[in-house]
């Protein structure tokens, strides 16, 4: 059987990439595959967590973490849709409008 | 006793007062308004004489009696209960309330019946006996009074209505300029009497005349050579002294004593009947009333009185010199009034309060007289004030002469007229002064004295026996003189010519004349029932010297011969004015115009020895560079505003600075929130670690 550390170390790496991708990439597109790359980690270290103590626990938290990450994206793509409508441009930088 | 009516004295002008200030909401017909107001407002005042007068009457032997002002109530409900602080509300019925009773409302009342005829044209009528009742209201609780309080009460409010009869035709700006000025001088007045009430509260315990117990302010002051407090204890002298100056910078602010005196003059702004009552017969009179009131404690007080004494010779004498060079009849007028309540204080000053007394009735009397005589003439002049614009009117208004020189006469100390007894009553006290000073004060009023008869005859002579210096015929209406503001006179009596006043404007006349001849022998020391009736019938009002341990010096000269002097030097001021102006009769000036300009002396006198060139340097400009300089610029701008503004100033800088964090990029914001999450999550851990 594969230790559980194996499991959390790569969902350490995933999340780290994840957070790296979220700083540095100007494009939504982009930083929202980071986001869900770093839920996908989490969601790792859930499953991992959970066949180790042997609970069910773990697995029912994913399934939640899905289902929101689902609609979260649906909101998250409708407004980059409305933000490229409006300035015919998604860079992320040119939209720092809370800059006085 | 029966005194049941007694409230009613006082009540009875605020009744009239109410039914002046409304009726304009009920009557809509101004003629039916104009006429109830013409029968209520003289009525109710003299009413009010009648009943003074049957309670002076049934007075008799009692020496005071204290009642409730609300009928029904008792002399113990309190006005203002507040912790130990107790006041009455209380009138207290003594031979000094009672003569000035009879002379407020008596002189009052002719006043008001004068006033019927001369302000018969005004568009304002109804609101000139508002406040003419309001008045006659307030100097009756002045007067009445039974505590330093509601004596304090009708103290403002006579001060309110001299403002509001002073700037009565108020469209004028100089009209209302004066009324402020009146307002604004008494105010410094007042703030002393106001500590002189607060230091007898503190000091005192009490704030009552007289009280049913025996406890009041007076009763505790008489005792020979000490003053108690409520419980017991000795007043010191030095409080008392400060008591007396305080009650006396107040006086001094209302009777226009030097150095608050500049008011009046100005006053002479409101038409002539208020000139007549408010600034010569009562409100003026207020702070001789105050101090005679007083005179419990003031005879405790050597200092005090030293001081009130000089200070009203001093007026006496500067007023008297300023009274020669005017050439407006009300100023000489104006003048003269404070002259003469100079006298007024240096009586009280000797410890002769009740002479002081004397000489405000008789000069209630005849200066009422000349002041509605001046006021008859200025009538028939259509406005005119300015007696160099005059002569030649003892042809013209032989009646208003007649009654004039009987006042001239009295003021000037003509022999047996009023005004002789009462002066030479103030200046044998004088002569006689406690403090051994009886030569300098006699002779200060001597002199005074002298110019007195000098520049009153000075006045008869500019104004009836010279040459007519106007064109009869020609007169034209003043604006804002003593005619009435909508310039209807003109119309109403036609042609510009002089013309007789009235009859109701001269018939108060020839009862004051009577008054201001004949009051001064029965009261004085030659008139019926063994003499000296007024000061006999006040004694028990009026404190004597002996209870502050001071005796009059012996007199310097006889009675005979004080009556004697005063004689001859009356005469002799009498004369000279007649002797120096027969010799100008086209003129009608000693002096050619341009000299008189030229004269440092006249230009001095004129400019009131330059007491209104230094208050306007030092409160008018002074204040106005403090405020200006010192708190709007100084403190205002340079310390509040600058503070203020330092404050914006710094929160904006650090704003400006702080500001910089907020990029706009998505990434700061999750770069710092991954931060923040990477230090809770350490901390996390140390402390996980730590367990």
């Amino acid at each position: 059987m594969v230790p559980v550390s194996y499991y959390l170390s790569l969902s350490a790496v995933l999340f780290t990439i994840g957070v790296v991708g979220v700083l540095v990439k100007r494009n939504p597109i982009q930083v929202f595959m980071c986001i869900e790359l770093m839920l996908n980690a989490a969601n790792l270290t859930f499953i991992a967590l959970g066949r180790f103590y042997g609970t069910a626990t773990g697995e029912m938290y994913v399934i939640f973490a899905l289902a929101v990450a689902a609609a979260e994206v649906s909101v998250g793509l409708g407004i980059i849709v409305t933000i490229f409508r409006s300035r015919q441009s998604i860079d992320l930088d040119e939209a720092a409008l809370l800059k006085s | 006793m029966n005194l049941q009516f007694a409230q009613l004295i006082l009540w009875l002008p605020l009744l009239g007062f109410l039914f002046c200030s409304t009726s304009g909401l009920y009557i809509k017909d101004r003629a039916l308004q104009k006429r109830l107001t013409t029968v209520i407002a003289p009525g109710v005042v003299l009413a009010s004489f009648v009943i003074a007068l049957l309670v002076t009457l049934q007075f008799g032997s009692t020496s005071r009696e204290i009642i409730a002002l609300i009928p029904g109530a008792s002399i113990y409900d309190p006005w203002i209960r507040f912790g130990g602080f107790r006041v009455n509300f209380n009138e207290v019925i003594d031979p000094l309330s009672l003569v000035m009773s009879l002379v407020v409302t008596g002189v009052g009342g002719l006043i008001h019946v004068y006033s019927v005829g001369y302000m018969k044209d005004d568009r304002d009528y109804t609101r000139f006996f508002t406040y003419f009742n309001l008045f006659i209201f307030m100097m009756l609780l002045l007067v009445l009074g039974d505590n330093f309080l509601l004596m304090f009460v009708g103290w403002e409010g006579v001060g309110v209505c001299s403002y509001l009869l002073i700037s009565f035709w108020f469209t004028d700006e100089a009209n209302a300029r004066a009324g402020n000025k009146a307002f604004i001088v008494n105010r410094v007045g007042d703030l002393g009497f106001s500590l002189g009430i607060m230091s007898i509260w503190s000091y005192f315990g009490t704030v009552s005349f007289y009280t049913p117990q025996h406890r009041g302010v007076l009763e505790l002051a008489n005792h020979v050579g000490r003053v108690l407090d409520v419980t017991g204890a000795v007043v010191p002298t030095t409080a008392i002294t400060m008591i007396c100056l305080l009650l006396f910078v107040g006086a001094v602010g209302k009777s226009a004593q030097i150095p608050l005196f500049v008011w009046l003059p100005d006053a002479m702004a409101g038409p002539t009947p208020v000139s007549a009552l408010i600034h010569a017969a009562t409100m003026v009179t207020a702070g001789v009333v105050m101090l005679s009131r007083c005179s419990f404690l003031f005879v405790h007080s050597a200092v005090a009185l030293q001081v009130v004494a000089w200070v009203g010779l001093a007026t006496a004498f500067v007023a008297a010199t300023m009274a020669m060079v005017q050439t407006d009849i009300k100023k000489v007028l104006a003048y003269s009034t404070i002259s003469q309540l100079g006298y007024m204080f240096m009586a009280c000053g000797v410890g002769d309060f009740s002479d002081g007394i004397f000489h405000v009735v008789t000069h209630a009397f005849f200066k009422a007289l000349l002041f509605l005589g001046a006021g008859a003439v200025i009538h028939s002049m259509l406005g005119e004030q300015d007696m160099r614009n005059m002569g030649g009117l003892k042809k013209k208004l032989p009646a208003t002469w007649a009654v004039m020189i009987i006042a001239t006469y009295s003021i000037a100390g003509f022999p047996l007229l009023s005004g002789f007894w009462s002066k030479d009553a103030i200046l044998d006290s004088a002569s006689r002064s406690f403090a051994g000073d009886g030569m300098l004060l006699y002779a200060g009023g001597v002199v005074t004295a002298f110019l007195t008869a000098f520049y009153m005859n000075r006045l008869m002579w500019k104004t009836f026996y010279t040459k007519e210096r106007f064109a009869d015929g020609h007169l034209h209406a003043h604006q804002h003189g003593d005619s009435d503001e909508s310039g209807s006179h003109g119309d109403s009596h036609g042609n510009g010519s002089v013309h007789p006043s009235p009859s109701t404007m001269m018939w108060p006349l020839y009862i004051l004349a009577v008054l201001a001849a004949g009051f001064g022998w029965y009261a004085g020391p030659y008139g019926p029932n063994g003499g000296d009736l007024l000061s006999k019938f006040l004694a028990p009002s009026i404190a004597p010297l002996s209870l502050g341990g001071l005796q009059p010096q012996p007199g310097l000269l006889s009675p005979m011969a004080g009556y004697l002097l005063s004689s001859i030097v009356a005469i002799a001021g009498l004369v000279l004015a007649a002797v120096l102006y027969g010799r100008r009769m086209e003129s009608g000036a000693i002096l050619e115009p341009a000299a008189a300009e030229a004269s440092p002396l006249v230009w001095f006198l004129k400019n009131n020895w330059g007491f209104d060139a230094l208050y306007s340097a030092v409160f008018i400009r002074g204040g106005g560079l403090l405020a200006e300089r010192g708190l709007m610029r100084g403190v205002e701008t340079d310390t509040i505003n600058a503070a203020g503004d330092g404050l914006a100033k710094s929160v904006g800088g650090i704003s400006r600075l702080l500001r910089r964090i907020q990029t706009g990029y998505v990434r700061n914001y999750a770069l710092v929130m991954l931060i923040g999450a990477v230090t809770l999550m350490v901390g996390m851990l140390v402390g996980v670690m730590q367990h």
